[in-house]
């Protein structure tokens, strides 16, 4: 018997053509009677529609996105005196606390931490800023193009109504909803009675840019959802969704109009504002810093920290890292991601079999043995061993003149797999090998970690190191060899050099002992085994909603993604398709 | 039409001193006692004692380059069933370096007899399960750990508050905010103070709390610029901008339970904000820094010590001059740098080596940590205790200035964590001790490579809870119910190491008292 899901309903109802949600929890005859909810799985990921989302409690803005909402604003109340008022307050966002990522395991997320201490500096320097845009917004050269020529007129009889205007004029635009009447009975209080003066009008204006409606997405919902306490979002509330998520900023015209005329609550005018959001150059930024945050390496040093230093510059040899190369190395993930994700329609297998090089400087570009790409068709990688993300520098590099297949291997379990790893052993400190000169890394490595019977082995061998020996045959730099040379731990002298290994049992899933001769091989067995699939989507997911995923709750927003994947659709159709979800429609009112 | 108001201004100080630190930043310092709140001297039982928390990674120095000899603690009592030791700080002068013992030594034209009287050297305390990695537990929140074993991994579940914000949000401890723009300045490496999202009610979730590398931002966050008295201000707004979140509270238009719990946190906030909108002082003529530790950050920074000792001791000078301004009078600070050159994986390389028989790795962890003590804690207690408080006493007297470290003699070890303390707390605690709370008759660990032994001693819970009575706190307003103390007090279940739970009854009988010999 087949019984639609509701999320092939709701997927349905927007016209898509996806056969996500396959197969139901209880094919084997265990599921309950005809009105049970039907659980559908893609690899093993679960959707349950009975689960009700959990939802972030009142998200604030990033700031990013309170950067680019304060820069819309006075493009549209300024337009030409906005980059004199910007002037003012770009050393004003200094104060403005940076978004710090956290998330499973302090990395792999990207959403933002608001603590009893960052949440005051957000306060006050909101506070501060709000009160300076409105200085400027209500100056003598900018106060009868904001307000009108009834705020510097000599006729105060008109005080009131030119007030009134101000309010409704902007409040709609800070406040990202329709204003009622009480709304500006309240903001023109502040100004108490005429005749108002330029400060009268700014404090109003000041009062727009701290309020709670300005500074966070205020959802309350409108119509109930199937689920108990989840309820549909208004046009206006899927605008800043939608404008948030593509483009970090607030809605523009067209997506406010859409909201008033309520086209965006039918499927075909929501649909339309997907598309024009997705296509608009605003969100190439948000793709970019997608990959950028997701594949982000925190324990990977300044490549030049070493610089001048015996072992590091005899391994470095004629190339000398310079201090911004760490980072181009991380501007080229998101390069990587941005070239399939946005100019072209690639696939996720892309980013598991590209031969091509993002490297856009001269440094990267040197250490791959490429050209520098500057737009166009990317130039492919002068070696067969050097394919897609695993291989880029940005997942290679140390800082130092050793590689860590250790610190590979956890990463890519942890990053690309989304596994959790066990801290060490109380006694990880325990008998210590003697480290010998003559041995390659991973030969060290194997002394240090794979003892038999030793409590280090068990995690070591079956989920970490394997992953990272596969990638051995590129150095410390990003790269490419076939020998390791050895050097004098303390003069760096050279003293001769062994074969890199890089066949390895990685066990991307426990208990798996197919082999991997490589890099390339590695790559392909990640893909295959579809749990990268499942840490792509667990991860957008992150990014989309603020929030760590409950894999079990939120399990009707990851199994349709996960498949889209699966089946080959382009990452553009992908990544669009999370604004198509009910979980991005709806909201959960949890009491 | 609003109505603007005359500038109030706090009387202008005299100069007295003259404090001048890294980065070209100068302070004219006054008298103390000349700026402390107005109506303060009217009111003797206002608090006005500071505190300072340093906390370092690792540790794992081994006692007899940590401590003085067993030799100095020669007075002795009995308590919680075992004999404890004290002795008067001993202080040798050789070749201008004065040393308590290899680690605390320094200058000795700065480490002066006369400082090294203000000073504490405590052995013996215990975070009493295996806690492993750590931050949380310098200043009470066990739960930060890294659960690298069975006993951090059940402690994550039980999150509070460290000391720090404690006192922070205490009315014992802030009895007057009119000059207080920062409760607590929290600096570096971060996760070491934690507090409640909503604090002035205690509730909501425990959070950490996010911590400054920039000490230009904080300088600017605890500095008032001079206001002209002429000036005409404009009313603040934030009485409006919280009725509009209040506005968005109490309607009755959908939001979840925990959409209600941000906006009390906001309103707290907002409520903050019109607080320090109100503080009125003065910091007499402050030269602002021209450098900020943020430019120490180029590629070699993690391992040249100079450019960390640069970077800490422009932190020093923004913290003494929040605490002369009385902007503040909470720090805390987690220093992750390694003061060190050793270029490689500290952390396997070093830590994990301390242990080592040729003693390599103890020899540059013992010099690093050498290096911290002198560079960055003796600096700070130097400049506080050049700041004469019109009294006799200096600004250090008011002060209580720690360092604490992750671990003991062994690394993931947290028995006998060395404490080191420095200042009185305006007469509540005693200073130039060497205290020896450890039990010699109950052996920890006993390394056969290095010939490292330790012994248990007494709860660190109970340190904690001193250091909040020392700040003027009632155990009412911290103690762990059921235990006393502060922070959670867990008994290991670890069985692969006999440090653990190896103490008697008594040592966890009284956790909300004093420790011997320490109160004043």
């Amino acid at each position: 018997m087949s019984t639609p899901t509701r999320c092939l309903c709701a997927l349905a109802s927007m016209a898509l053509t996806l056969t996500a949600c396959v197969g139901r929890l209880g094919d084997s005859g265990a599921a309950g009677d005809d009105d049970d909810p039907v659980v559908t799985t893609s690899g093993d990921l679960q959707c349950d529609p009975s689960l009700v989302p959990e939802a972030l409690p009142l998200r604030r803005l990033s700031k990013v996105q309170y950067q680019n909402t304060l820069h819309d604003l006075v493009r549209a109340l300024l337009p030409a005196n906005e980059a004199a008022v910007m002037a003012v307050l770009e050393p004003m966002f200094e104060t403005y606390p940076d978004d710090q990522p956290s998330g499973p395991d302090d990395h792999f997320a990207a959403f933002r931490r608001l603590d009893q201490t960052l949440h005051q500096e957000h306060v006050d320097a909101a506070y501060a800023i709000g009160g300076a845009l409105a200085a400027e917004l209500t100056s003598p050269t900018n106060l009868t193009t904001v307000v009108g020529p009834c705020a510097s007129d000599a006729d105060a009889g008109n005080d009131d109504a030119c007030l009134d205007d101000l309010i409704e004029r902007v409040a709609p635009l800070a406040l990202r909803r329709p204003i009622t009447p009480e709304d500006v009975a309240f903001y023109r209080e502040v100004a108490e009675a005429p005749p108002f003066e330029p400060a009268d009008y700014a404090d109003v204006v000041a009062q727009l840019f701290s309020a709670p409606h300005f500074f966070y997405m205020v959802e309350h919902g409108t119509d109930a959802a199937e689920l108990p306490d989840v309820f549909r979002l208004s046009g206006y509330e899927l605008a800043s969704r939608l404008s948030y998520h593509f483009w970090q900023t607030m809605p523009d015209a067209e997506l406010f109009a859409a909201a008033e005329s309520g086209d965006l609550q039918t499927p075909e005018g929501y649909r339309a504002q997907v598309d024009r959001l997705y296509a608009d150059p605003r969100t190439a930024e948000s793709i970019r810093t997608f990959y950028e945050e997701w594949l982000h390496r925190f324990d990977l040093d300044e490549l030049d920290s070493r610089v001048g230093t015996p072992v590091f510059d005899a391994f470095a040899g004629d190339f000398v890292p310079g201090p911004d190369l760490r980072e181009r190395m991380f501007a080229e993930l998101g390069d990587m991601g941005l070239h399939y994700s946005v100019t072209t329609a690639g696939t996720f297998e892309d980013l598991f079999t590209s031969p091509l090089s993002f490297a856009k400087t001269d440094d990267l570009a040197a250490l791959y043995g490429v050209p520098v790409w500057s737009g166009g068709e990317p130039p492919a990688f002068p070696t067969d061993d050097r394919v897609g993300l695993l291989t880029r520098a940005a997942l290679l590099a140390t800082g130092s003149a050793n590689t860590r297949p250790i610190m590979k291997g956890v990463f890519l379990r942890k990053a690309v797999l989304c596994e959790a790893i066990p801290p060490p052993p109380a006694n990880a400190m325990a008998n210590p090998p003697e480290l010998s000169p003559d041995s390659t890394t991973r030969e060290i490595v194997e002394q240090l970690t794979e003892q038999p019977d030793t409590a280090c082995a068990g995690c070591h061998t079956t989920r970490i190191n394997h992953l990272g020996y596969a990638t051995e045959n590129f150095d410390a730099l990003g790269r490419h060899r076939t020998v390791q040379k050895l050097f004098d731990p303390e003069t760096g002298a050279e003293l001769g050099d062994k074969p890199v290994d890089t066949v390895s049992t990685p066990q991307i899933e426990l208990g798996d002992m197919t082999e991997s001769t490589g890099p390339a091989d590695l790559s392909r067995l990640i893909f295959d085994s579809g749990l990268a699939h499942s840490c792509f989507v667990r991860v957008y997911f992150r990014y989309t909603f603020g929030r760590a995923e409950d894999v079990e709750r939120d399990g009707c927003t990851l199994v349709p993604l996960r498949e889209q994947l699966a089946e080959g659709s382009s990452l553009a159709d992908v990544l669009k398709q999370i604004a198509l979800l009910d979980n991005f429609q709806e909201r959960a009112f949890l009491q | 039409m609003r109505q603007s108001q005359r500038s109030r201004l706090a009387p202008s100080l005299s100069r007295r001193q003259v404090l001048r630190g890294a980065g070209g930043f100068a302070l004219a310092i006054p008298f103390l006692s000349s700026l402390e709140p107005r109506g303060a001297k009217a009111q003797t039982a206002q608090n006005d004692r500071r505190f300072i928390a340093f906390g370092t990674h690792h540790g794992a120095v081994w006692g007899a380059s940590m401590f003085p000899p067993n030799a100095v603690a020669n007075q002795t009592a009995n308590y919680a069933g075992h004999t404890v030791r004290r002795g008067t700080l001993p202080l040798d002068v050789s070749g201008g370096v004065a040393s308590i013992c290899p680690t605390l030594s320094g200058d000795a034209t700065i480490l002066t007899p006369a400082l090294a009287a203000k000073l504490n050297v405590i052995r013996g305390l215990d975070v009493s399960f295996y806690i492993g990695h750590h931050t949380g537990g310098h200043l009470g929140n066990y739960a930060r750990n890294d659960a690298n074993g069975g006993d951090g991994g059940t402690v994550n579940q039980w999150p509070r508050p460290t000391i720090d914000q404690v006192m922070a949000w205490s009315p014992s401890f802030y009895s007057d905010l009119s000059t207080i723009l920062m409760r607590s300045m929290v600096i570096g490496d971060g996760r070491l103070s934690y507090g409640w999202s909503s604090p002035q009610t205690q509730s909501g979730t425990i959070q950490e709390i996010a911590s400054e590398n920039s000490s230009m931002a904080l300088f600017n966050n605890i500095f008032v610029p001079e206001e002209d008295p002429e000036e005409e201000k404009r009313p603040p707004i934030v009485d409006r901008v919280l009725e509009d979140y209040k506005r968005l509270r109490n309607s009755s238009q959908r939001l979840s339970s925990t959409d209600r719990q941000r906006l009390d946190d906001h309103l707290e906030r907002l409520d903050e904000l019109e607080r320090k909108l109100k503080v009125q002082v003065s910091c007499g003529d402050i030269e602002p820094p021209l450098t900020d530790s943020t430019d120490e950050y180029g590629s070699s920074y993690s391992i040249d010590p100079e450019a960390q000792k640069r970077f800490f001791q422009l932190f020093n000078d923004v913290i003494v001059a929040a605490m002369v301004c009385g902007t503040s009078r909470v720090a805390t600070i987690n220093v992750g740098e390694t003061f060190s050159s050793f270029v490689g994986d500290w952390h396997q390389d070093i830590a994990h080596q301390a242990g080592s028989a040729d003693g390599a790795a103890q020899a540059v962890i013992a010099a690093a940590h050498q290096r911290f003590f002198e560079d960055v804690y003796l600096d700070l207690v130097a400049k506080l205790d050049a700041i004469e408080d019109g009294t006799g006493g200096t600004l250090l007297d008011k002060t209580l200035v720690q360092w604490t470290q992750e671990s003991g003699s062994f690394t993931h070890d947290s028995i006998s964590v060395p404490v080191i303390t420095a200042g009185s707390a305006g007469g509540a605690i005693t200073t130039g001790q060497y205290l020896d709370y450890r039990n010699m008759s109950r052996i920890a660990n006993q390394d056969p490579a290095s010939g490292e032994t330790t012994h248990t001693g007494l709860c660190y819970n109970q340190y904690l809870a001193n250091v909040l009575l020392a700040m003027g706190l009632t155990p009412d307003e911290f103690e762990e119910p059921g235990t006393g103390g502060y922070g959670v007090l867990h008994h290991s279940t670890e069985t692969w190491y006999g440090g653990y739970d190896n103490y008697n009854a008594a040592v966890y009988a009284n956790l909300s008292d004093w420790l011997p010999f320490l109160e004043a």
